[in-house]
This record gives structure tokens, C-alpha cells and sequence, in this order.
């Protein structure tokens, strides 16, 4: 299954090309960093660290490379593929990040419905608004995002039905929306292993992230992953979003390679409010669980999961200020190995984007993780440390529309 | 017949207004002229702070059977302008010829499923489309089925006396002939009751009536188009 992804893409890319009359919009970005931190070694080289780049990585680096391709198959079928590429010495260090084809027939009434099929991002960011699965508030996303990003991709098909409020004098729509997917049993493995993380860096689909680890998506029960939610849309100023998602794997599952089933779900909860053009507040909420291990085994690894942020966001002419604050915790409650893995930390992070031109954009980040975490002391650090990281970005966007 | 409707807007959008076709291409309803005696009815309408409410759309129905005043096919654009309907309320007389320009970057997918008129245009940039004609009168709402926060309306009448509030909340409708007229006023603005939101009427020879709308409730919030977002919340 590991070469689905391109092989989608390719698929993709050829249906493109062959139907002449359609769009094809391709939309790159280079973006180019200056990186200044004292962090432990990060997740990406082995370690156990709570930011992307550590004391021995950072200096100029590629934030990250990446061309979205959106083609039109039909009037109401639209197929995105976007293909990303990181040099931060992972395994995987470029692939393909979504890729899936989506069906939104025009509403005859006040229901709207939608089918996105492929390999997609679990609806559950309010920060991920702009192409690509990236944030215009800072480069950093938050610890619920950074989960959400790299041990969730869809591999499957999501319905959504949403209720249009403009027929009934209504400036906003609620839908229900629900998905079914599979090779989902490796979701939970690196927030167990490493605790929570603040980065901008996803997995790829059917990817590994960090070092010598198994793969992320893997599949060895018949038990689909399922998940349900409520988005709300209000006036155009206030989005709410509410999500359980349960992998349904098997616990009690392994396979030769190593791989074990990884029962993961949780609840998250989000809202983001813009009471004035220029201003954004978002809060979200993950609550959740992850066990590894027979059920009603003593040796089964069961992690409680929780995060939670607040952002606000001013924008100027050509400027945007945003802070955020973070809070995140696990808690081991059974399956010891030494001392309980349990993870108590907050982040603040404060992030200027100020745009040049319609192309190019600079960014400054600043974070400071703070956080404790038992297993690093198996490593030589601290079980207390403080990670800072300070980024400055250049950005490069382009459009290329061959048709 | 002066379409005082266009005149309110044109700071706003200067090329969404309603405008008489061409001759050429106008055709012709079967029409007398009005009597000598036709008055000019002024309509304010003011927000329950006092503000003065603008593109608020104003319609004279009934009116006592009779002449037909002369009429002229006209045409009107419903323009979409960073990711929003303009204007967000079109007021046009049925059998009038919308046009739907698209001038943003991005592609929009313009529908309607409301009784009055029913269509889809398929996706477009600029203005790929022939105008779509509103035969039936009654209220079109506008959706895109790409962008869901955008809602536009248009507000179709078989009555020739209508018209749109300017910014000082103000809509003089020339030319209308004596009778007796109910006078509605309608934006998605207003959240008053239907009933308060109507106005019985005597037009007689050689008057100039007046009528004033004092709203009740406040008014609910008007959408704020912010450029820069084309692509944002695909997510």
C-alpha cells in the first residue's frame, strides 16, 4: 500500500491533463527558514523533543516545499493531490501529503451534500484555513493541530450534509459530517512515545515520521476507523466544531513487523470567533485515549490525552500579530515500564507574517515549550526542560494555470 | 420611468446598478401611458438608533386596475466581488434580465433553489453566462456552491413602482398613478415582523406622498467582504 499515495496522484494528474476543458491550478510554495533554538533533539532526529528543530539542527533550513495540484473532473468533482517536501533528515522526507477527490453536487433544496474520497486531514483545525494544511497565524501549529497532523490522515471517505440557513433568512449553515477509513491502527504510537509537540510538520500518507519507526498507517484488524462531528458556521464570523473520532482498532493486535493496534480516540471541541474584521480569537479542545495491549491486561499501555489552546489574532494592512497559549497533558494510567510516562507542559508562541507582496511574505515566530516528561531522563535531559525556538521565514508562493 | 434604484448604490458598486437596455434590443410590453395625474412617492426608512437604513428594497403593489403604464424590458447585474454578492439585494420587475459576472479570481458555482427561479450556472470566471430572465415574481435566494458563506438576493415583482433606499435611507418612486398601494419594504437586514414592514396608501392626483418606516429592531448584521481570503477554509 505504500505507493497508493503516488500512484493516486499520477491518476490524478493524468485525468487533469486529459480533459482539456478543466482547470488545472497548481500552487507552489518555497518557504526558506532561519532557525535559532536550544531545544532538546528533536522527535525528527531521534529524540524526545517538543519542537521541530533542535540545538543541532537549525541555522537555514527548508521550512518546506510544496506544489498543490487542483483539477476539476467534472462540474461538480474536483480532485486535489498536494505533494510536500521537508529536508529534516527523516525518513520521509518529501511525499505526497493529501490526495483525494471530492463530489459536491449543487443543493436542490436546503441540504448540501458532499463526498471527499482519499487521503485527507481529519475536519477537526481551526487554524489550518489557507491551502496546503497551513496556518495564517503563525508557522508553528498548536499541540492539538500538530497531533492532528501527524498521526491523522483520512485513508478513506467522509460525508458531509450540510443545512444551508440562506433560503430560511439564516446567514449560516450546520453540517453534520462523518467518515469511515482504514489503515488508521498506528495512530497513538508517537503521542505515547514522545508526548505532545508543537511543529509544522505533518506526516506524508502511508508515512513514517521521525526515525526508525514503524510506519503510521498501517492496517491488520477488519475494523474500519469511524468518526462523527458538527461544524456550525455563523455569519461569517464564528465557526464552531465538534468531532469524536474512534480508530476502532484491536488492541490486542500486532503483526511480524512490530506493528500493534493502537486503540485511539478522543473528543475535540473548537470555536473561532472574528467580532471584528481584523480580529481573530480561536480555543480548541482534544480530550482522548490511547491503550496498546490486550483489554483487562495489566500490561496493557493505557495514555490519557489532553490539549487545549487559546489564539488571538490582530491583522494590519500588511501585518499580522498572533499569540497562542498552550496547555497539554498525558497521563499513564496502566502498563509501567519504569516511571509513568506522564507529560505536563504549556507553550506560548508569538508569530508576526508580514505580507511583501501578493508572492513573497516574511514570518518571525517565536515559542517557548515548557514542559516535564519522565522518559527523557533515559536520554540524559532533564525531565523539566524548556525548549525555545525562535524561526524567521521567507515565503514564496506562485500559481501556474497550464489550462 | 427613472430607475431611482441604481442611484443609491453607485458609491458602493458603480456597476451593479439596474439600467434600461439598449432600444434595440428592448422589446416591448403591451402598455399605455399612465395619467397626467401621476404622483412621486417618497420612502424613508430609519433604523430603531434613527440611522437612516440604506438598500432597503422598496415596492408599490396594487394600485387601481386600470391603465398599464408603459414599460421597457430592463437588465441588471448581480455581481460577485471577493467572495460576495453585489449588490447583496437586487430589486427588478419580472421578465427583467439578470447578469451574473464573476470578478474574482476564483471560480464561482451561482444557484438558486428557491420557487421563484431555479438554476445552477456551471462554474465561471468573468461572465460566461447569458443573462437569466425572473419570469415569476417572488424571492430568489443566490447561493455558490464553492463558497456557502455567499448569499445574495433578488427580489422579483410584477409592480413597475419599486425601488432601493440610497445611504440616506431615502427612495423617490416617480410616476405613480392614483390609486390605492400597499408599500412593502424588505432587506435581509431587517428583523421587524412582516406586518410592521407594510403601509397602506392613497395616491391621488397631484399629491406627493410621504411615508416613513421607523423599525422597531435592530438591524441584523450586514456580511463585510474581506479581500485577500479567495482561497481561505478549504479545510
Amino acid at each position: 500500500m505504500r505507493g497508493a499515495g503516488p500512484c493516486l496522484l499520477g491518476a490524478l494528474l493524468v485525468c487533469g491533463i486529459a480533459r482539456a476543458d478543466d482547470r488545472l491550478q497548481l500552487d507552489g510554495l518555497i518557504d526558506l527558514r532561519l532557525v535559532h533554538t536550544d531545544a532538546q533533539p528533536s522527535y525528527l532526529y531521534g529524540g524526545l523533543g517538543t519542537v521541530r528543530f533542535d540545538d543541532d539542527h537549525d541555522g537555514l533550513r527548508l521550512g518546506r516545499a510544496s506544489l498543490a495540484l487542483r483539477t476539476r473532473l467534472s462540474e461538480t468533482v474536483t480532485a486535489t493531490a498536494v505533494v510536500d517536501a521537508y529536508d529534516d533528515g527523516d525518513i520521509n522526507g518529501a511525499g505526497v501529503s493529501e490526495a483525494f477527490v471530492q463530489w459536491r453536487p449543487f443543493p436542490s433544496n436546503s441540504v448540501r451534500w458532499q463526498l471527499k474520497a482519499g487521503a485527507f486531514y481529519l475536519p477537526v483545525s481551526l487554524e489550518h484555513r489557507l491551502l496546503g494544511w497551513s496556518s495564517p497565524y503563525t508557522l508553528s501549529a498548536s499541540a492539538v493541530n500538530t497531533w492532528v497532523g501527524e498521526e491523522f490522515r483520512v485513508l478513506g471517505a467522509e460525508l458531509e450534509a450540510r443545512w444551508l440557513g440562506g433560503a430560511h433568512g439564516y446567514r449560516g449553515d450546520i453540517a453534520l459530517v462523518g467518515g469511515v477509513y482504514g489503515w488508521d491502527e498506528g495512530a497513538g504510537a508517537v503521542i505515547a512515545q514522545r508526548g505532545w509537540a508543537l511543529t509544522d510538520r505533518p506526516s506524508f500518507v502511508f508515512g513514517e515520521l521521525g526515525q526508525a519507526r514503524p510506519g503510521l498507517y498501517y492496517q491488520f484488524d477488519s475494523h474500519p476507523g469511524a468518526y462523527g462531528g458538527i461544524s456550525w458556521r455563523h455569519h461569517e464570523r464564528l465557526e464552531v466544531r465538534v468531532l469524536h473520532y474512534d480508530n476502532r482498532a484491536d488492541p490486542a493486535a500486532s503483526n511480524l513487523d512490530g506493528d500493534a493496534g493502537w486503540n485511539t480516540r478522543f473528543n475535540a471541541l473548537g470555536a473561532r470567533w472574528e467580532p471584528l474584521d481584523r480580529l481573530t480569537f480561536a480555543s480548541q479542545y482534544l480530550d482522548g485515549r490511547t491503550a496498546v495491549g490486550p483489554n483487562g491486561s495489566p500490561y496493557q499501555l493505557l495514555m490519557n490525552l489532553s490539549a487545549w489552546y487559546g489564539l488571538a489574532s490582530l491583522e494590519f494592512s500588511r501585518d499580522r500579530v498572533s499569540v497562542r497559549y498552550d496547555r497539554f497533558a498525558t497521563r499513564q494510567v496502566s502498563g509501567f515500564y519504569g516511571a509513568p510516562a506522564d507529560e505536563a507542559g504549556h507553550a506560548l508562541t508569538a508569530a508576526l507574517i508580514h505580507r511583501l507582496t501578493e508572492q513573497w511574505e516574511l514570518a518571525a515566530e517565536w515559542l517557548r515549550v515548557e514542559s516535564q516528561f519522565p522518559p527523557r531522563a533515559a536520554l540524559g535531559i532533564p525531565v523539566a526542560s524548556t525548549d525555545t525556538q525562535i524561526q524567521l521565514a521567507l515565503r514564496y508562493r506562485f500559481r501556474f494555470e497550464p489550462f | 420611468m427613472p430607475l431611482t434604484a441604481g442611484d443609491g448604490r453607485a458609491t458602493r458598486t458603480p456597476r451593479a446598478a439596474v439600467r434600461v437596455a439598449p432600444l434595440a434590443c428592448a422589446f416591448f410590453v403591451l402598455a399605455a401611458i399612465g395619467p397626467a395625474g401621476a404622483a412621486d412617492v417618497t420612502v424613508t426608512v430609519h433604523a430603531v438608533n434613527g440611522k437612516p437604513v440604506g438598500d432597503v428594497a422598496v415596492v408599490l403593489e396594487g394600485g387601481t386596475p386600470g391603465p398599464v403604464r408603459h414599460r421597457e424590458r430592463v437588465s441588471a447585474r448581480m455581481e460577485q466581488h471577493n467572495r460576495h454578492f453585489v449588490p447583496e439585494l437586487l430589486v427588478v420587475e419580472t421578465g427583467t434580465l439578470v447578469e451574473f459576472p464573476n470578478n474574482d479570481s476564483v471560480s464561482h458555482q451561482v444557484y438558486s433553489f428557491s420557487p421563484a427561479k431555479r438554476f445552477q450556472l456551471s462554474l465561471y470566471r468573468g461572465t460566461a453566462h447569458p443573462p437569466i430572465e425572473f419570469a415569476t415574481a417572488g424571492l430568489v435566494v443566490l447561493g455558490c456552491n464553492i463558497h456557502d458563506e455567499m448569499v445574495g438576493y433578488i427580489l422579483v415583482t410584477p409592480s413597475p413602482y419599486h425601488g432601493q433606499t440610497d445611504p440616506s435611507g431615502t427612495v423617490r418612486i416617480a410616476g405613480v398613478p392614483p390609486g390605492s398601494y400597499r408599500v412593502r419594504i424588505w432587506s435581509p437586514r431587517l428583523a421587524d415582523a412582516p406586518p410592521a414592514l407594510e403601509r397602506r396608501i392613497e395616491v391621488t392626483d397631484g399629491d406627493t406622498p410621504q411615508v416613513g418606516f421607523s423599525l422597531a429592531k435592530a438591524l441584523l448584521a450586514a456580511p463585510t467582504p474581506r479581500p485577500g481570503r479567495s482561497e481561505w477554509d478549504a479545510y
